[in-house]
Parts: structure tokens; C-alpha cells; sequence
């Protein structure tokens, strides 16, 4: 019981990724829309940034995986 | 539930795949039998597509190949300045075999990069060359110096990157597969006809390129960063 609850609690860190990346796309869609001669180094930069935002709910989701399968 | 964890654990081990029979027999794990295969095919590949090469191209062949090096070859420049001759083989070959890897979950076989062992190892290699190449490029002196730089006090956190790079290069990459991985083996169990479809191309086709892009492109960048 505990370790689900605390495989749950780490999972949560998904949340701060999907808001990062949501904000993200929303800002390089404004700035495509702005510059469409600009587009490829925004979504070059857009790749980049979410995946650096990604890794945290990645961290969070082996952290819960480790806990439920590996104790 | 008890079930479903005991077979997701078994699908985690890395399994040998063959012995070498020589001193009492080597185990090959079977991430390094498939990124044999993978090696192979990429060899083979690139001998059938510089066969007979000419100096005005007529065939299709090496319009590919030439496209594809110029590829690479681009994306080096643009991002390296330069210095992007020394640096565009290694580079092309790391993002060709990691796009390889991740797509060979969809031809049945375990993708290596599920295999923690291997992404160690790669992230271990990009970063000798980030700071070999930092080395080598400003000197010792230079080389240290950059560990200074922008301000004196950021120091430590210059010489804790040394460590959390490859860290994060090598869990990032494993992560996102392993993660890809493990929540395809639940879909299965839930509900294994037509729904996996969708979800497969996700998790092996997109989020496998992506991966293999992003590898390539922040060991360019911190390249980038120290060679400048």
C-alpha cells in the first residue's frame, strides 16, 4: 500500500512536464505565427527544450516503476 | 497483479542470447547480438550504396547516400562552425545507430537501447568526446579554463555537469524507451487486439526517432558549447 502510494506521489512529476511543454508549444506556435521564415530553428529550439522539460516526468516515472518492481 | 509483475520483471532482464565457447564461454547479452546485426546492416548498406560511385551521379544510389551524408554534413555545420568535419562522422553514426535501435522493436527483436548497459555506454562516449575535444581544441590551460567561465564561482556546478551529463543523456534515452516499453507490455495485457496499433507507432516509431534526434543534437550542443 505504501509503496503504490508512493509510486503515485512520483508520477506526479509528469505534471510539471506537461505544463512546461504545453507552454512551450504554445510560445513557438505564436512565434511561427509571427515568423514563418523562422520556423525550422523554433521547432530545432521547441525539440530541444522539450526534451529537456521531458526527462523530468521520465526521472519521476522509473523512480515509480523501481518502487513497485524492483522492492 | 502478482502475475503481471512477475512477467514484466522477467521481460526486464537482459537475456543472454549465445556463448562464445572459448575460456569457459563469453554470454553475449542479446543487446550486443542485435546491435551486431545492426552494424552489419548499416555496413551493408552503405557498401551497396557507394558501389561503383561516379563524379556526375546518374543512379539512385548515390543520389541517397549523398543526400543522407549531406545531411549529417549539414546539420554539423550549422551547429559547430567550423570544426564540424572531425566531429560529423561520429555524430552521423551515433544518430543512424540509434535510429536503427529504436525502430528494431517494430521487427520483434528487443531494441539495445532498452538495455541500460548500452546507454551508459554511449552517454560515456559523448562525453570523453565533450571534453576531449574541449581539450584538444583550447589546450590544457584553455581546457581548464573553461571550466571558469562565464564567472570564476560557477565552478562547481561547471565540474558537477561533468557527471549529471552523461547521466541524464544515458537515463533520458533508456527512460523514454524502457517507458515506451513497459506501458505497450500493459496495453497488451488489457486489451491486445487493434488498440496496440496506434500506441506502436507512437512509442516505437515517433518517440524512437525523437530520441535518436534529441541524443544526437544536445551531445552537438554541449559540443558546441565547449569548443567555441
Amino acid at each position: 500500500m505504501g509503496i503504490a502510494i508512493g509510486a503515485g506521489i512520483a508520477v506526479l512529476t509528469g505534471l510539471g512536464a506537461g505544463v512546461g511543454i504545453g507552454l512551450a508549444t504554445a510560445k513557438s506556435s505564436e512565434a511561427i505565427a509571427r515568423q514563418p521564415e523562422a520556423a525550422g530553428q523554433i521547432s530545432k529550439n521547441l525539440i530541444l527544450g522539450c526534451a529537456l522539460a521531458e526527462a523530468t516526468a521520465i526521472y519521476g516515472f522509473l523512480i515509480a516503476i523501481l518502487l513497485i518492481f524492483m522492492s | 497483479m502478482e502475475d503481471i509483475k512477475a512477467e514484466l520483471v522477467a521481460q526486464l532482464q537482459n537475456k543472454t542470447a549465445f556463448e562464445i565457447p572459448i575460456f569457459g564461454g563469453i554470454a553475449i547479452p542479446q543487446s550486443v547480438a542485435v546491435s551486431w546485426g545492426i552494424i552489419i546492416l548499416l555496413t551493408a548498406l552503405a557498401i551497396f550504396l557507394t558501389r561503383g560511385m561516379q563524379l556526375r551521379p546518374t543512379g539512385k544510389r548515390q543520389m541517397i547516400a549523398e543526400w543522407l551524408v549531406g545531411f549529417i554534413n549539414d546539420f554539423c555545420k550549422d551547429s559547430l562552425g567550423h570544426h564540424w568535419r572531425t566531429f560529423a562522422p561520429y555524430l552521423g553514426s551515433v544518430g543512424l545507430y540509434l535510429a536503427c535501435a529504436n525502430l528494431s522493436g517494430l521487427f520483434g527483436v528487443t531494441p539495445p537501447t532498452k538495455d541500460l548497459n548500452v546507454t551508459a555506454g554511449l552517454a560515456l562516449m559523448s562525453v570523453v568526446l565533450i571534453y576531449g575535444a574541449s581539450f584538444r581544441v583550447h589546450g590544457l590551460g584553455g581546457g581548464l579554463k573553461k571550466f571558469a567561465e562565464p564567472v570564476a564561482i560557477v565552478a562547481p556546478l561547471n565540474i558537477l555537469e561533468i557527471g549529471i551529463r552523461p547521466l541524464s543523456l544515458c537515463m533520458r534515452l533508456f527512460g523514454n524507451i524502457f517507458a515506451g516499453f513497459v506501458i505497450m507490455e500493459l496495453i497488451k495485457m488489457v486489451i491486445p487486439v487493434v488498440l496496440p496499433i496506434p500506441f506502436s507507432l507512437y512509442f516505437d516509431v515517433f518517440d524512437g526517432m525523437i530520441q535518436a534526434v534529441v541524443f544526437v543534437f544536445l551531445t552537438t550542443l554541449f559540443l558546441a558549447e565547449s569548443i567555441e
